[in-house]
């Protein structure tokens, strides 16, 4: 058994662009999933609109495809319904950032029993690359062509001060530590987020200077920094670089949890 | 075992020539049917996975299976008595 076996052979190849990062997240959560060794009428996958949410339609157990960026409202239907039911969300950042910001903020609060996968592509890839609450400072997209001029959202501060009991941010690049992130997901009890920057060569990459798909990868294993690695140049006081993207587990908590299976 | 790529499922975004650690993947030149260029295999008997899958009993490296974003990366059983290389690297 590999994680291969968990996808529907028959929706094969998927509608992704070449070179998407999504399919690798999926086959990262996949591989962790196939280490729990649940049963597929026990897993339920939940997504809502955009280029992440149509995973679900190519895995073989039971999903849903709901509204815009109410994912996690129908997650927690599902989970408070049948609390033996795995749930496990994937979403993307204007899904889950933009529209879905508040079911996301309640979710972490009321620390229910789930495990939230975000493809975080910086972009809307789907609708045409506009720009999205991720998108970094300075990046070019359809609506921002002056270069964006706001702040972007740190999902993963947001998910630790709204209460989430397991926090980590990791990248396509770094697929084994995906898959561990994501089984220690599975495995905490609460709501645990595991955000994922992906590449978006079509939307993202173009505009923004990664002409090739391996570009922007590249340019995740040079601009990340390892959590502890910057815990440690902030002790030593130690100056770090304004483009670097902390990744690593970030947070890890053991708060009582809703929904767990008695 | 021996590395396979689904010619039906790559397309061709080359990603697993940049990621594996071997170098094993290498840009194809002739496009297939459907106008996309496949990698090709450079020596695939250097793959840790294939030579030792079996005696460990669990996949060992498999980034290029993971990574691919078109899962068109696998592994397949050779036939019985199939002639294969043995490669020795210094």
């Amino acid at each position: 058994m590999s994680f291969e076996d968990w996808y529907r052979q028959d929706r094969l190849p998927h509608i992704y662009c070449a070179g998407c990062g999504n399919g690798t997240i999926i086959n990262c959560t996949l591989a962790a999933i196939e280490q729990m060794a649940w049963k597929r009428e026990e897993t339920v996958f939940v997504s809502g609109i955009g280029c992440s949410s149509r995973a679900p339609g190519y895995i073989a157990a039971d999903s849903l495809h709901t509204t815009h960026g109410r994912a996690i409202a129908f997650a927690t239907g599902v989970k408070l319904a049948n609390p033996e039911l795995h749930v496990v969300v994937f979403t993307g950042d204007g899904d889950l950032a933009a529209i879905g910001g508040n079911h996301f903020i309640h979710g972490c609060r009321r620390n229910i029993d789930l495990t939230v996968v975000c493809m975080n592509n910086q972009i809307y890839g789907m609708t045409g690359g506009q720009g999205s609450p991720t998108t970094p400072r300075g990046c070019m997209s359809s609506t921002t062509p002056y270069g964006c001029a706001e702040t972007p959202f740190d999902l993963c501060e947001l998910a630790i001060a709204a209460g989430a009991n397991y926090v980590s941010r990791w990248t396509s690049y770094h697929v084994k530590e995906l898959e561990k992130a994501v089984l220690a997901g599975l495995q905490t009890p609460g709501f645990s987020f595991i955000e994922a920057l992906v590449q978006c060569p079509t939307a993202f990459g173009r505009r923004n200077k990664f002409k090739q798909v391996i570009d922007q990868v590249d340019y995740f294993r040079t601009h990340t920094m390892l959590k502890a690695k910057r815990d440690r140049l902030l002790e030593q006081g130690e100056p770090v670089p304004p483009d670097m993207v902390t990744i690593g587990e970030l947070a890890r908590r053991n708060s009582p949890a809703l929904g767990v299976k008695p | 075992m021996k590395l396979a790529i689904d010619e039906t499922r790559c397309k061709g975004c080359n990603l697993c020539t940049k990621i594996c650690p071997y170098k094993i993947f290498k840009e194809g030149k002739k496009a297939n049917r459907r106008g996309i260029i496949l990698p090709e295999l450079d020596r695939p008997e250097r793959c840790t996975n294939c030579r030792l899958m079996h005696l460990y009993g669990r996949t060992l490296c498999g980034v290029c299976q993971l990574t691919c974003p078109d899962q068109a990366i696998h592994w397949v059983e050779e036939l019985p008595y199939e002639p294969h290389k043995v490669a020795i690297e210094y």
